[in-house]
């Protein structure tokens, strides 16, 4: 990875302009780790709440460098076979099936048992091959000579066992096939992993990695996101919705909307030809950033003053 | 590795966040490529690199800002006598010579350097100040400038007391500094010593005698022991006899065998997980107690997936809905005082309650089943049923009762103790926290 794109990297406001460019606003925290993960060739940890961007960043990353998105999501019972390789059974059977009259053929000369194996050795390996491998997303991400984005995502839904087997691949980026050896990569793959904090990830995985962690973002971040996202929006009602999506994560409720609900709710209003806020709007479209019965009826209890708050906030 | 980050890593160690030769590679690697230069892209790229959880973010934050605050400023410079201008005399002694031609930033540079040679990184308690100020002092050469001093008096004439007095001026000020500079300090590298010890000491004070505000660090304790007791515990697996059949598991297994499936694996997996009950008395009797068990108890159901939490005082409920609702200092709360329960917080019952646990939950009670009963059997002379308990422990795999009283007083007054004993399979006297996490590695 690393020799291909330095001009890429040259310093982090390239980094922050260039993502930018592909539409993904990023603070000066996250340029900065998307820089330094480059240049120590280090995978990124990224956490944060649900919908802030954690995937988006792996995509971006990829769009950017111009190289394949390889992505392993990740979900409890999760294992090498699926992650890593596995060898193609049904192909193997029927080879040997096939091959049976070219192995009498090969053996044929010989007449003892020592002979025709030592013969049989000179074939050593066929079935176990790299043609009979099939590579899961970890091996595909180490062979693309081009270097490659991994994207391991919510990694804390995989199993202890899981996380362990990760060391590997994270910190020398190779990995071990027994039957072939150990497979390093052509080319170091840029690395992000994502977690929602189900639960605590291991030491030494977090020891490995570079760790972000992305907040919800301030009102002007989110802002300038909105209108990168939703172009046509007009100024007044991108402050105002902003504005009232803060509000709403001010509240104890279940589930807070993210920056991808911000977005959708702001698509939405795009359809409906809104350039203003007011109160009926809100909560007619209340449901497209609150996702649960006992949340919206919370912040109907509260919209009136929260409304108020947040169509005030232009009017100053 | 270069020398402030090295002790800006010890300053961030002392605080609490745990960082390893690895990570301080890393940050090295990191400072290598960015520099000094820009203090908001250095703090963002050390942070990626050394504070791993969200609150180890917060602690590296806001050490970080003191770390590389300004140091105490030398601002204020003297009056200088014309006399003393001009070339500096070989006779006066170097500080002095610095004090008077106002010199702070040198002070300012001697003071590191001092610093350094006498390594106040090794500072650990604060009585230690007084001794570091001292040779922070002397390595800055007080002696010479108190020998000066003397010297000056001695000579008698205005202009040298006027001198004299003006360096006995800039000493106390420079001491100022200095005591300022250490305190700095101790409070930049000192944690870490201080944190071990307030550890150390709350494993094994006793549970009752803790204070309100070491609450937070207990918990921080617990969650830790837990954790530690899980990793340890969790990972008795062992495959199961049914289940769907794992094709690949079987075919690869069966190579051997011409890909006969002989030897058949399922996808099963049987989990051996100790099913646990636990039974708290939350009386007054063992109120100063009972918040810890019940700490222990909400880390325990975050960590363990299935313990049936009950609580008793005068009558039994369950509570286990308690800690899935509410976070710890709620649950702990709620469970103390009843609250939301139908609970009655009268005198303590131990005969009412195990009868109504017998009636109520006997049934969930299997050969598999551990019953930790946690409370100091005093039962106010009522009946203490221990005809239940006798058939609990036919029923469950193990009774454990932890009793926050010593052995010597089991029996003694309205305690039950004694007659409970003999159907206790493990009764131990619990009241610090290395109590209870030897208790809990039993359990599991």
């Amino acid at each position: 990875m690393k020799p291909f794109h330095d001009e890429k990297f040259s310093s982090i406001e390239v980094v922050q302009r260039e993502f930018k460019q592909a539409g993904y606003i990023c603070s000066r925290q996250i340029a900065t780790t998307v820089y330094l993960a480059y240049h120590l060739c280090k995978p990124i940890l990224v956490e944060g709440p649900a919908g802030v961007g954690k995937t988006e960043l792996a995509k971006t990353a990829a769009f950017f460098l111009g190289v394949p998105l390889i992505r392993l999501q990740c979900y409890e019972g999760l294992d090498e076979s699926k992650a890593l390789y596995e060898w193609k059974y049904g192909k193997q059977l029927l080879y040997t099936q096939l091959l049976r009259d070219k192995l009498d053929q090969i053996i044929k000369g010989e007449n003892g048992l020592d002979g025709s194996i030592q013969k049989l050795h000179e074939y050593d390996d066929i079935f176990f091959s790299m043609d009979f491998l099939e590579p899961r997303p970890l091996l595909k991400a180490i062979q693309e000579k081009k270097g490659a984005v991994l994207l391991i995502d919510e990694v804390d839904k995989s199993d202890d066992e899981f996380e362990a087997f990760l060391l590997e691949v994270l910190s020398d980026f190779q990995v071990s096939i027994p039957e072939l050896g150990t497979i390093a990569a052509v080319s170091k793959p840029f690395v992000f992993l994502t977690s929602n904090n189900t639960r605590e990830l291991s030491e030494a995985l977090k020891r490995r990695c570079l760790h972000l962690y992305i907040p919800f973002p301030d009102q002007k971040l989110e802002r300038e996101i909105v209108r990168t996202k939703v172009p046509d929006i007009s100024e007044r009602l991108e402050t105002q919705l902003v504005a009232f999506i803060h509000e709403v994560r001010k509240l104890d409720i279940k589930k807070l909307p993210s920056i991808s609900e911000s977005i959708d709710w702001a698509r939405v209003l795009m359809i409906l030809h809104v350039d203003k806020l007011n109160y009926d709007l809100i909560h007619d479209t209340l449901n497209t950033f609150v996702k649960f019965e006992e949340d919206v009826k919370l912040v109907k209890e509260q919209l009136r003053s929260m409304a108020e708050k947040a169509l005030n906030v232009t009017a100053t | 590795m270069d020398r402030i980050l090295e002790n800006f890593i010890l300053a961030l160690r002392g605080s609490g966040v745990r960082v390893s030769v690895a990570e301080s590679i890393d940050a090295m690697h990191v400072t290598d490529l960015i520099g000094y230069g820009d203090r908001g892209i250095l703090k963002n790229a050390l942070s990626a690199a050394l504070a791993k959880t969200l609150t180890e973010k917060e602690i590296f934050h806001m050490t970080f800002d003191r770390f590389f605050s300004t140091d105490v400023p030398f601002d204020h410079a003297y009056d200088i006598p014309d006399a003393m201008k001009g070339e500096p005399d070989e006779e006066i002694p170097f500080v002095a010579q610095m004090i008077l031609s106002g010199n702070m930033a040198g002070l300012a540079v001697a003071m590191s350097q001092a610093a350094l040679s006498v390594d106040i990184t090794g500072i650990q308690f604060f009585t230690q100040k007084g001794l570091y100020v001292r040779r922070l002092m002397q390595q800055m050469g007080l002696d010479e400038l108190n020998d000066y001093i003397r010297e000056l008096r001695a000579n008698g004439d205005d202009e040298s007391t006027r001198i004299a007095n003006m360096l006995e001026e800039g000493r106390e000020d420079l001491t100022d500094r200095a005591r300022k500079f250490v305190e700095r300090q101790y409070d930049l590298y000192a944690g870490s010593a201080t944190e071990g010890m307030i550890e150390s000491y709350l494993r094994n004070a006793r549970l009752t005698n803790i204070e309100q505000h070491h609450y937070q660090q207990i918990r921080v304790i617990i969650r830790k022991m837990v954790k530690n007791l899980r990793d340890l515990h969790t990972r008795r697996k062992k495959g199961a006899k049914r289940g769907q059949l794992d094709f690949k598991k079987t075919m690869r297994s069966n190579i051997a065998y011409q890909g006969l499936p002989f030897d058949t694996r399922w996808k099963m997996k049987k989990i051996d997980r100790p099913k646990i009950m636990v039974i708290c008395d939350v009386s007054r009797s063992v109120s100063t107690i009972v918040r810890f068990f019940l700490l222990i108890l909400y880390s325990l159901n975050e960590l363990i997936e299935k313990i049936d939490t009950f609580i008793f005082c005068s009558n039994l409920v369950e509570a286990s809905s308690i800690f899935d609702k509410y976070d710890l200092e709620e649950a702990v709360v709620r469970l103390q005082t009843g609250t939301g329960l139908d609970i009655w917080m009268g005198r303590t019952d131990y005969g009412q309650s195990l009868r109504d646990f017998w009636e109520g939950w006997s049934g969930n009670l299997t050969n598999k089943t551990t019953v930790i009963i946690l409370g100091d059997a005093r039962s106010n002379f009522g009946e203490p049923e221990v005809g239940i308990l006798k058939r609990m422990q036919e029923r469950s795999k193990r009774i454990i009762w932890l009793n926050p009283e010593t052995p010597s007083l089991w029996g003694s007054g309205d305690s039950e103790m004694k007659r409970y004993l003999p159907f206790c399979h493990i009764a131990r006297e619990c009241n610090t926290l290395n109590h209870l996490e030897r208790a809990i590695h039993a359990l599991l």
